[in-house]
């Protein structure tokens, strides 16, 4: 959480505080934070849906209001007040999904009160929001939220299809692979931890791979 | 020798079949954060049992006593635990810091990193309302000493694992690893195994 990012200096503006969540400060496979729920709900497509919603929703608004309040909140009382700005947001999560999502939120109920204390919001408002201006706050927790969502959404086509066989929406199935025996062990608890390894590996290779480039062309 | 029974498998429960790194993917943030030393894995695992076991006591109380009674208990749990323990961590730094300069040098700076450890609120939260993350639909709530007892068993279940963990990324630094795998990723891919091993754990005995 330490090291506060000061926005907008450079020419990338706008688009790159927008841009930058999805590889160069991705939340779960750059700045490592927020696992237990990404890897705990990746087993259903549809799941991630739901949670990578409720994560922009409450990273945004969180992030927006931390940014707006931000020269009256004395700096020695600052994280409980981020804390109960942050809660307020997830607790009208929680009851939405309860009261209009009732089958989702059975299955992913239990990781939305854990939103309060997914590290990716806490760090965003302590480490961003604090010490940025409005806009590029909330463009900021879009973005972040969005990069959470992708690596999602991969994480869980890669697990329920191959896990399962098949893709399902609600009762209907959109992807049959039409096959019984697929590797149940990835959408148990050790799937998860392999997939995300695979996930890191791939990073790994990829900027290995860039970086000579780059450096290619610099020189 | 009922009761203490009953307890003693609760406490197993906690620690070992419902493990909450391993099969409950809770806190798994600060796992990978530190686990790649020992010295500070201690130290962790020390302030996190402390930590919890008193987050839970005025957690169940507040819940008990405050909530429930007012009828408040489903809109304002997830503010009223998290202030609990926000605000406990920093009493605890504060009482620390005065009485014993030692303690606060070994855990002092973990403290404040508790405060978004997920497991502690989790611990809370499920001692007033069992299997709520265990989706174990278990009808009666617990009582004080079993709210207590069955934390106590979530914290040594996870301050035995992270120290284990920490153990085996000591050795696994020193092994010849392929290329990519380097670093976090074989860290995964060992937490994988080990998952694999806690699931024998499964079906032993309900909490």
């Amino acid at each position: 959480m330490s090291g506060e990012e000061k926005a907008g200096q450079d020419k990338g503006g706008y688009l790159r505080e927008l841009t930058k969540g999805f590889i160069t400060t991705n939340p779960l496979l750059v700045l490592m934070v927020g696992l237990c729920s990404s890897l705990a709900v990746s087993t259903r497509v549809e799941n991630c849906i739901f949670m990578g919603l409720a994560v922009i929703f409450v990273l945004t608004c969180s992030n927006v209001i931390i940014s707006l309040i931000r020269r009256f909140i004395p700096e020695q009382i600052r994280i409980p007040i981020f804390i109960v700005v942050i809660a307020s947001f997830v607790t009208i999560v929680d009851l939405t999904l309860k009261g209009y999502f009732k089958p989702v939120y059975d299955r992913l109920g239990v990781w939305i009160p854990l939103i309060v204390v997914n590290c990716i919001i806490l760090a965003r408002a302590e480490g961003y929001a604090y010490s940025n201006k409005v806009s590029f706050a909330a463009l900021d927790g879009l973005g972040l939220g969005m990069g959470y969502t992708s690596v999602l959404l991969i994480m869980s086509v890669f697990r329920e299809l191959l896990g399962t066989g098949k893709i399902v929406f609600g009762n209907t199935a959109l992807i049959n692979l039409g096959s019984d025996s697929m590797p149940v062990i990835l959408i148990m608890f050790p799937g998860a931890f392999i997939t995300f390894a695979l996930l890191l590996a791939l990073l790994q290779w990829y900027n290995a791979r860039r970086k000579p480039e780059e450096e290619g062309e610099e020189g | 020798m009922h009761e203490l029974w009953r307890f003693f498998l609760l406490f197993l429960g906690a620690a070992l079949v419902y493990n909450i790194l391993l099969i409950r993917f809770i806190a798994l943030c600060p796992f990978f954060g530190i686990s790649n030393r020992m010295e500070t894995s201690i130290g962790m695992s020390i302030s996190v049992i402390f930590v919890m076991v008193m987050a839970t006591s005025v957690s169940w109380l507040a819940w008990n006593y405050a909530l429930e009674p007012l009828g408040v208990g489903e809109f304002l749990y997830i503010p009223a635990f998290i202030l609990v323990i926000a605000s406990l961590v920093q009493f605890v730094e504060m009482v620390i810091k005065k009485t014993s300069p030692p303690l606060y040098k070994a855990m002092g700076i973990y403290l404040p990193l508790i405060t978004t450890n997920c497991a502690v609120l989790a611990a809370a939260t499920e001692s007033v309302k069992p299997g709520f993350f265990t989706k174990l639909n278990i009808a009666y709530s617990y009582g004080f000493l079993e709210a207590v007892v069955y934390t106590l068993g979530v914290a040594v279940g996870f301050s035995a694992v992270l120290i284990i963990f920490a153990a085996m990324r000591e050795r696994i630094d020193m092994a010849p690893v392929p290329k990519f795998f380097r670093g976090v990723p074989i860290a995964f891919m060992a937490a994988a195994l080990f998952s694999l091993a806690f699931m024998g754990f499964a079906g032993m005995f309900k909490l």
